[in-house]
C-alpha cells in the first residue's frame, strides 16, 4: 500500500514537460540557445521577454510547428522528435493568429477542426464551446466579419475543441479589449482549474503573473531567470523583469 | 481510413469556400473562354484547313486557366495563417497535400467541362468521336496539373513574387503532360488512323502523375515547415 502511494506520489510530482538544452537557429542567428526547464501537469508557466527574446520559437517548437535544431523535448514521456502526431494529440495552440478561414461561418470553422481532429458528438461540443466564449448568437455568421475580441475568443473555442491537456498561447491578449480580456482571462482560469497544463508567452507583467504557477524571462534566446510564483516578490517583479532584460541585452 | 476521411474534410472545406467565394472559379472560366475567343480570332482560318492546332490550342488555354487557379490553392492558408491551423492537426501533413490536389483536381474539371463545350461550338469540333479517349486524357493531365501544381503552388506561396514564381516553376515542370495532352488531344480529335498511338502519351502521363504524387507526398511536409 506504502508503495502505491509512493508511485503515485512519484507520477504526481513527474514531469509532464521536459526541454532540455533547446537550440534553435534560423541561419546564423540562435532563437533559442540552451533552453531548459521542466513542468508538471497542471502548472501554468507565463513566459516572460522582451521582442525577439525567443518566446514564438519555444511555442512554435512546443506545438511541432518548427523543428528544433538540437535539444530535446519530451511531452507526458513522449518525444517531440520522434512521436510529433502523438504530441499533437495532447496540444492546442492559441497565438495572435486564429487559424480561422474569414470565408465560413463560426459553426463551419468548429465543425471542420472538430472533424480533422476526430471530436466525438461534434454537435454538443460545438454548442458547449461556442456558449463558454459567449458567441451562440453569432454561431452562422461569417468570421470575416467578427471583432478581434470575437475572432480570439472563436479561437479558443477552436483549441478547446478538441480537449487538449496542454494549452500553449502566444501573446493571446494582442488586440483584445477589456470585455473580451475579462472573458478569456476566466476561461484560463477555469483551464487551470480543471488540471490543464498552460504555457503562455505575454509581454503584459501583471496578467501573466496572476495566472501563472510558475515564471521564465527569456533574454536572446536563453531563460535569465526561472522561479516558482510563490517564491517572488510580486511587488518587486516589474524592477527584477527590467533589471534581468537589461542585463542580458 | 484516417488518411481518407482527412482528405474528405479538407477537400468538403475547399468546396465550400471556392462556392461562396467563387474566386478561383471565376478568374479560370473568364480566363480560359477569352483565350479560346482570342485564339479563334488569331488561327480561325487555319484551323479550317487542318486541325492539327486544335490540341494545342485547348491545352495551352487550360493551362493559363490553370496557373490563376493555383496561384489561389493556398491563398486562404496564407493570408489567414491557416496553414498552422492545419499543421497542428494530429495527422500526417502529406494529407494536406492529397486534399488540395483533390480540390485542384475538382475545380480544374469543373472548369474544362464548361470549357468544352464553348471550345466545340468556338472551332467546329465535334467532341464525341471518341469521349471516352478524351475524358481519360482530361483525367490524366487534370492529374499531372494538380500533382506538380499543388506542390508548387506550396513552394511559391511564401516567396514575395508568388503569382510570378508559379508559372516560373510551373511550365517547364509541366512539358511531360502538356506534350502528351496535346498529342493525345490532336489525334483524337482529328480522328486520326494512328489512334492507337494515344496510349504511348497516356502510359506517359500516367507515369508523370504517380512520379509526382509520390513526389508531393514524401516533400510536402517539408516544403511547408519554416
Amino acid at each position: 500500500m506504502a508503495r502505491v502511494i509512493e508511485e503515485s506520489s512519484l507520477l504526481k510530482n513527474a514531469s509532464f514537460i521536459s526541454v532540455s538544452n533547446l537550440c534553435k537557429s534560423f541561419g546564423r542567428r540562435k532563437a533559442l540557445d540552451g533552453v531548459s526547464f521542466e513542468l508538471k501537469k497542471g502548472e501554468f508557466l507565463s513566459l516572460f521577454g522582451p521582442n525577439g527574446a525567443g518566446k514564438t520559437t519555444l511555442i512554435k517548437i512546443l506545438s511541432t510547428l518548427l523543428l528544433p535544431s538540437s535539444g530535446t523535448i519530451t511531452i507526458d514521456g513522449v518525444d517531440l522528435r520522434k512521436e510529433p502526431l502523438k504530441v499533437r494529440e495532447k496540444i492546442g495552440l492559441i497565438s495572435h493568429n486564429s487559424f480561422l478561414y474569414g470565408d465560413l461561418s463560426a459553426y463551419e470553422n468548429l465543425l471542420f477542426y472538430g472533424r480533422m481532429y476526430n471530436v466525438s458528438n461534434l454537435e454538443e461540443k460545438i454548442s458547449e464551446v461556442l456558449e463558454k466564449v459567449e458567441l451562440t448568437h453569432r454561431k452562422f455568421d461569417l468570421v470575416r466579419v467578427f471583432s478581434r475580441g470575437m475572432l480570439q475568443r472563436l479561437a479558443i473555442a477552436r483549441a478547446l475543441l478538441s480537449k487538449p491537456q496542454i494549452l500553449l498561447l502566444d501573446e493571446p491578449h494582442s488586440g483584445l479589449d477589456p470585455h473580451a480580456t475579462e472573458i478569456f482571462d476566466t476561461i484560463l482560469k477555469d483551464l487551470k482549474e480543471k488540471g490543464h497544463t498552460l504555457i503562455m508567452s505575454t509581454h503584459n507583467l501583471s496578467r501573466g503573473l496572476n495566472l501563472a504557477t510558475s515564471v521564465v524571462i527569456l533574454s536572446e534566446g536563453k531563460i535569465v531567470f526561472s522561479e516558482k510564483k510563490s517564491a517572488i516578490d510580486l511587488n518587486e517583479f516589474d524592477g527584477l523583469y527590467n533589471r534581468y532584460v537589461r542585463t542580458y541585452q | 481510413m484516417r488518411f481518407f476521411k482527412s482528405i474528405m474534410v479538407l477537400v468538403q472545406k475547399d468546396l465550400a469556400l471556392e462556392l461562396r467565394t467563387k474566386e478561383m472559379f471565376n478568374s479560370m472560366i473568364i480566363f480560359v473562354l477569352l483565350t479560346l475567343v482570342i485564339f479563334n480570332f488569331a488561327f480561325g482560318e487555319v484551323i479550317e484547313t487542318s486541325d492539327e492546332f486544335l490540341g494545342g490550342i485547348l491545352w495551352v488555354s487550360f493551362l493559363f486557366a490553370a496557373v490563376l487557379g493555383l496561384n489561389r490553392v493556398f491563398v486562404h492558408e496564407k493570408d489567414e495563417a491557416c496553414l498552422d491551423g492545419l499543421m497542428l492537426v494530429p495527422m500526417e501533413r502529406s494529407f494536406i497535400y492529397f486534399g488540395k490536389a483533390i480540390a485542384t483536381f475538382l475545380f480544374l474539371s469543373v472548369v474544362e467541362i464548361v470549357a468544352l463545350p464553348i471550345f466545340s461550338i468556338l472551332f467546329g469540333v465535334n467532341l464525341l468521336l471518341n469521349p471516352f479517349l478524351l475524358l481519360l486524357v482530361l483525367l490524366l493531365s487534370n492529374i499531372g496539373i494538380a500533382a506538380v501544381g499543388t506542390l508548387l503552388s506550396a513552394i511559391s506561396i511564401n516567396t514575395k513574387a508568388r503569382d510570378l514564381m508559379l508559372p516560373i516553376l510551373f511550365f517547364p515542370v509541366i512539358v511531360p503532360i502538356l506534350v502528351g495532352a496535346v498529342n493525345s488531344t490532336r489525334l483524337i480529335l482529328s480522328a486520326s488512323e494512328f489512334v492507337a498511338d494515344i496510349y504511348i502519351w497516356l502510359r506517359t502521363m500516367a507515369i508523370y502523375d504517380i512520379i509526382f504524387l509520390l513526389i508531393g507526398f514524401l516533400t510536402f511536409e517539408f516544403i511547408i515547415e519554416e
